[in-house]
């Protein structure tokens, strides 16, 4: 029986919390009366996968079976979230494959030739053939791949067309070919309650004209907080594109949820509660431990990124866009809402190796910024965790070193324009247009396997709500140099920082510990 | 009189270059240096006059020629032995301070009519470079005839000695000859105002190129290459708009362009680049990354003294780069004297914050040593401080 | 680099107090996960997979080849895989797994799961454990549902592995092929992988049925060219057209085997067109 999330109190007899620390783990005692927020239990997921979405294609929620909407001659596009989740990526066969399987066995069935599958990539790198063939599974792979099967290419000149503006005055453009389909597919994976929606075709198939419009400090400034789309101003402008997409192009949704089971028996260590710990799991929290102590980067990053979760499928809808997310969102906040009474002072988080944008990568500076004051901070509903002027303590490595392959515009980001300013109001309007139009970033995102020039500058206005709304940010571990570049404070230990922190807060802070991955969003009341 | 003579001995330079030019060959009893006491240099004429040494600068030539590195192609225009040194501060007979121009062209050996070269005011190219009564020699410090730096006494043309301003220190003054050079540099690079200009190396040459583009051709953007933390700090205080390290020159130069990248299996390059670049180590590797973030139609300006290096021409030719040396000084255009413009310039560029330490002759090795490492011991200029063997 | 083992070890000690009572301020032990979806799926991971990977390659292999001087025709089906296939075989002798393992090129082994009887090799776990690491076999129940068969294995084909199985269902007794049971087509048809026919030829002398040793004697292994079902086929009649194949790769005449002379013996090898390189 899944227990729901949970917050408990630290006293004498909790045994030590388990930190991630980028590739490695550490177990560290938080100070009494600290509070620490579980992740709810994995749901049970769905027995039989086939079945349920075969169900969902044939009964879907305001709209029309799926089967009836094909027919011979027409023009056919399946698009699909990219590998930025689920986090870590899903072991084989991953949901969107079924969903595609299914998706074409109808299609094949009605006779449909002309279809191609599209990875709905937005500003995020390219995906290599195996990346590819790791989410749609080898048979979709072999039939398709590559005239068939590709990424989308949000910088084509060709590729992409303007739908039109909304009522606000936003740019909307889609790619070519979803434009002139006669239908367009959409296989969604809900991981957190940001995703899916009208976002996965407004941002997933638009291009850097369609995007900026929303991807700026004063929206997501606006945005308390984009894991909660009602509060969130991002969301708002990805609606109000979307249905400007729904009235140009005849869309089918399917939306799909997973669990929160994001580790591998091995690790099973990582996944469960501390008080839940058997003899193997504080054996292999000691193998894993040394692991990461001693072995070389290389080997510790192959380890870390060649691990699948075990997710299960947790509900499958089709149909029209909006009926579907609100039934989609539903079954994502039964597996990942946790109560949680009145905000703290200082707020502890280990940040894990991984990341949306680091998938087989190492996660650079501006990435752990990315990831802790601006995903993690983030998952709230209500209010932030913790208070206006509270403390954000991190603990990540945080060292200077980039992937020059999939973050080539990071590196001049970090170098030059945080050597500048760190405001990314300021940042926004000196730097963000010289970027995006770089022939260079251009070329590597089209041919290589970079992100997109500007994408830096979205990964630090990620965290803008966060900077303005914290006091102090300490990083636990960090590389000086680094920390300090990034306009942070850096701790050695976990008690040091408690002591930097208390200069901010006071002496005696409340203090919360979120126990994340797995992940969960905390309702804060 | 004391002075440190450099001396032509075959053996002792094989035995140099057979040990690739370790220092400590280069300074040992079988170097080619040798301290001790010699005649005083004649007076070649009456338009010259005894100058007595007070700091005497050591410059990469001079550790060049010592460990052996310098090339072959010099040993014709020298004449053993020697008395090395050419960056000179010193004082007169009646006490007037004066800085050394150590070219010896035509007006200095009083030859008439000049060689078209010290006509049209390059007095470095001289062509008499054999005749006069001094002997052969391109500079004083590598003349037998009219000693050096690295001794109490040497004998200078009247049209070499420039008096120093009572504000500007020895210790400043002793800068002005490589700072002469690198004002000539930066001339003969000509940067325009749009221009983006690297400058690669931070020794005392890469610093003061730095100092003499930004004052006298100040481009768009002034981009200094240095490994070591002073280097980088004073670079930026005379100048510099960014300063990188060796090992990213490639991406800064990169993104401050908006080129393109192409990795290639040895080294990368830029489609496009820097519009001009001085090298100012004289380097093989500093060269060959140089002739590969220079743009098409690039100017490469090479004013740290190489040896016989071995360069890719393939970027040369290809990317139709200009490469030009810059050595020395003489009259610019406009008729000023490269010298009148360095002491000009030198005041408010506080040189004397780059000289140091100074050594006494007897400690040659240990400055010579010094000089070598001077980069990563934290120096720029050493020098030898003569005062005491006058007092 | 920071060797730190024994200061965790103590750490954990403490934290979680070994050799002492578990506090009552606890909340009471939960395995909090849900129930594994396939079993023994610890041996489709790692460290299993790369274990297995070495006793195969280095153990297993070459001393079932040493044993029965193994000849393997039609590798080409399998070198080249697009996407995973079902392996159908005959079933003699239990010799035959670890013969077909060594039969197979090696990027198809490393792929290949095999459907073993559950009532059988699982009943003792230990037997259970040790062939789902050597051999890579998942259980599946000879008397149970046909569904959660069918499940759980085209849930392995969909993840990407190669299966394995015997759809005569029991080792025969003489060599001759019994009738194939039906659910190979319900899983070619679900699955939509194509279907490999191979035939095992000489293990009924290597380890016949009730016979618990095994003597060296020569084996040869066809692998022959996949089928589909086609439009419209029933599965019974895919079933049976597997039969037909494996049947046919069996009575297919291999190159005689020549006793006598070295003279006989080079002329029989001599290449086919009669040239002399």
């Amino acid at each position: 029986m899944p227990r729901p999330g949970s917050v408990i109190e630290v006293d004498r007899n909790t045994p030590p919390t388990l930190f991630h620390y980028g590739e490695g783990v550490r177990l560290e005692r938080l100070p009494q009366g600290s509070r620490i927020v579980y992740a709810p239990d994995p749901i049970q997921p769905i027995a039989h996968p086939e079945r349920a979405i075969r169900r969902a294609l044939s009964h879907p929620m305001d709209d029309d079976p799926l089967r009836s909407l094909l027919r011979p001659g027409m023009r056919l596009t399946i698009a699909f979230d990219d590998l930025s989740l689920p986090l870590p990526p899903m072991a084989q066969p991953d949901v969107r494959q079924l969903v595609l399987e299914e998706v074409i066995e109808l299609a094949a069935a009605a006779g449909v030739e002309d279809v191609h599958l599209v990875a709905a990539n937005s500003l995020h790198r390219r995906m290599t053939e195996d990346e590819m063939r790791h989410i749609v599974g080898d048979r979709i792979f072999t039939t398709f791949h590559p005239d068939r099967l590709y990424n989308h290419d949000a910088e084509d000149p060709d590729g992409n067309v303007l739908i039109g503006r909304t009522p606000h005055g936003e740019d909307v453009t889609l790619s070519r070919r979803a434009a002139e389909s006669d239908l367009l597919v959409y296989v969604n994976l809900t991981f957190v309650p940001m995703d899916g929606g009208h976002k996965s075709l407004s941002t997933g198939l638009g291009s850097y004209r369609s995007v900026r419009v929303h991807h700026t400090v004063d929206t997501l400034l606006n945005s308390r907080s984009y894991m909660h789309p009602p509060d969130s101003a991002l969301h708002q402008a990805c609606i109000r594109q979307g249905q400007l997409i729904e009235d140009a192009v005849r869309c089918f949704h399917v939306e799909t949820s997973v669990n929160n089971h994001s580790f591998p028996a091995i690790a099973n260590f990582m996944q469960k509660r501390e008080t839940d710990w058997t003899a193997t799991d504080q054996a292999a929290f000691l193998a894993v431990k040394q692991l990461t102590d001693l072995a070389p980067a290389e080997v510790k990053r192959a380890v870390f990124h060649s691990m699948r979760a075990p997710y299960g499928l947790t509900a499958v809808h089709a149909g029209q866009v909006d009926a579907v997310h609100d039934a989609t969102l539903a079954a994502v906040r039964r597996q990942m809402m946790v109560d949680v009474e009145g905000q703290t002072d200082i707020v502890t988080l280990g940040i894990p190796y991984l990341g949306p944008y680091n998938v087989n990568a190492i996660l650079n500076p501006i990435l752990v910024v990315c990831m802790g004051l601006g995903y993690l901070f983030n998952l709230y509903r209500g209010r932030p965790v913790v208070r206006q002027g509270g403390v954000v303590i991190m603990a990540h490595p945080c060292r200077n070193e980039f992937d020059s392959v999939q973050h080539p515009s990071y590196i001049d980001f970090f170098d030059e324009v945080l050597a500048d300013t760190r405001d990314p109001a300021e940042i926004e309007q000196r730097y963000e247009g010289r970027f995006a139009e770089d022939a260079w970033y251009r070329q590597l995102y089209r041919r290589s396997h970079a992100y997109h020039g500007v994408h830096p500058f979205y990964a630090w206005y990620w965290a803008a709500h966060a900077m303005q709304h914290v006091g102090d940010v300490i990083v636990v571990g960090g590389e000086r140099e680094t920390v300090h570049h990034l306009g942070f404070k850096c701790a050695t230990t976990l008690p040091d920082a408690f002591e930097m922190a208390e200069q901010t807060v006071g002496r005696y802070p409340s203090v919360t510990h979120l126990r994340l991955p797995p992940l969960f969003v905390a309702d804060v009341s | 009189m004391l002075a440190l003579q450099f001396v032509r001995s075959v053996p002792a330079y094989a035995l140099l270059r057979a040990t690739g030019g370790n220092p400590r060959v280069a300074l040992s009893d079988l170097s080619v240096l040798h301290l001790g006491d010699v005649d005083e240099p004649e007076l070649p004429g009456p338009g010259w006059t005894r100058v007595r040494p007070s700091l005497s600068g050591i410059c990469g030539s001079d550790t060049a020629a010592i460990t052996g590195h310098a090339s072959l192609y010099l040993d014709p225009l020298t004449s053993y032995p020697f008395v090395l040194v050419h960056e000179v501060v010193g004082e007169l007979d009646d006490g007037t301070r004066v800085v050394v121009e150590p070219a010896l062209g035509c007006r200095v050996r009083e030859i008439v009519p000049e060689c078209p070269r010290c006509a049209e005011g390059r007095p470095g190219l001289c062509e008499n470079a054999t005749e006069g009564p001094i002997g052969t020699g391109l500079q004083t410090g590598y003349c037998a005839g009219t000693g050096g730096g690295w001794g109490e006494i040497l004998v200078a043309h009247r049209s070499q000695l420039h008096p120093v301003p009572d504000e500007l220190p020895d210790e400043a003054a002793v800068l002005v000859e490589p700072l002469a050079c690198c004002v000539h540099a930066a001339l003969r690079g000509g940067a325009s105002a749009d221009d983006v200009v690297v400058v690669v190396g931070a020794g005392t040459i890469g610093l003061l190129t730095v100092a003499a583009v930004r004052r006298f051709t100040p481009p768009r953007l002034l981009i200094a290459v240095a490994k070591h933390p002073l280097q980088r700090e004073q670079a930026r205080r005379l100048g510099a708009d960014l300063v990188v390290g060796p090992g990213e020159v490639f991406q800064r130069v990169r993104f401050a362009t908006g080129a393109r990248r192409l990795e290639g299996m040895d080294r990368p390059l830029l489609l496009g680049g820097a519009d001009l670049t001085f090298e100012c180590t004289g380097t093989a590797r500093a060269l060959n990354e140089a002739v590969r973030f220079t743009r098409g139609g690039g100017r490469l300006v090479a004013v740290g003294m190489p040896g016989e290096e071995r360069v890719d021409w393939a970027p040369i030719w290809q990317r139709e780069l200009t490469v030009m040396g810059a050595y020395a000084y003489g009259v610019e255009s406009g008729g000023r004297r490269t010298f009148e413009l360095a002491l000009e310039a030198a005041p408010q560029l506080e040189l004397e914050r780059l000289t140091g330490p100074l050594f006494g002759l007897g400690e040659y090795r240990d400055a010579v040593a010094y000089a070598l490492e001077a980069g990563r011991l934290g120096a720029v200029k050493v020098a030898f401080d003569l005062r005491e063997l006058r007092a | 680099m920071r060797f730190e083992l024994l200061r965790d070890i103590d750490v954990v000690r403490r934290g979680w107090r070994w050799g002492g009572v578990r506090p009552a301020s606890w909340p009471e032990a939960v395995p909090g996960l849900p129930e594994p979806a396939s079993n023994l799926d610890w041996a489709r991971k790692e460290p299993a997979r790369s274990l297995r990977w070495a006793i195969q390659r280095g153990l297993s292999a070459p001393f079932a080849r040493a044993v029965t001087g193994l000849r393997v025709e039609g590798q080409e089906w399998l070198l080249d895989q697009k996407r995973p296939a079902i392996l159908v075989s005959n079933h003699v002798s239990h010799a035959d797994l670890p013969v077909l393992m060594a039969a197979l090129p090696d990027r198809a082994r490393e792929r290949t799961v095999v459907g073993a009887a559950a009532d059988y090799w699982y009943r003792r776990p230990w037997l259970g454990r040790l062939v789902s690491l050597w051999l890579n076999t998942f259980p599946f129940s000879r008397t149970g549902s046909a569904q959660g068969v069918l499940h759980s294995s085209s849930e392995l084909l969909k993840s990407g592995w190669n299966l394995l199985i015997f759809p005569e269902g029991t080792r025969s007794l003489d060599g001759r092929l019994l009738p194939f049971q039906p659910g190979v087509g319900h899983l070619a048809g679900e699955a939509r992988a194509p279907v490999v026919p191979i035939h095992v030829k000489g293990t009924h002398r290597v380890m016949p049925k009730g016979r618990r040793y095994f003597l060296p004697a020569p084996v040869e292994v066809r692998i022959g060219k996949p089928l589909s079902p086609e439009q419209g086929e029933a599965s019974r009649a895919f079933a049976r057209r597997a039969e037909q194949a494996v049947q046919e790769l069996g009575r297919r005449s291999s190159r005689p085997e020549v006793v006598g002379t070295w003279i006989e013996r080079w002329r029989a090898a001599a290449p086919p067109n009669g040239s002399r390189r």
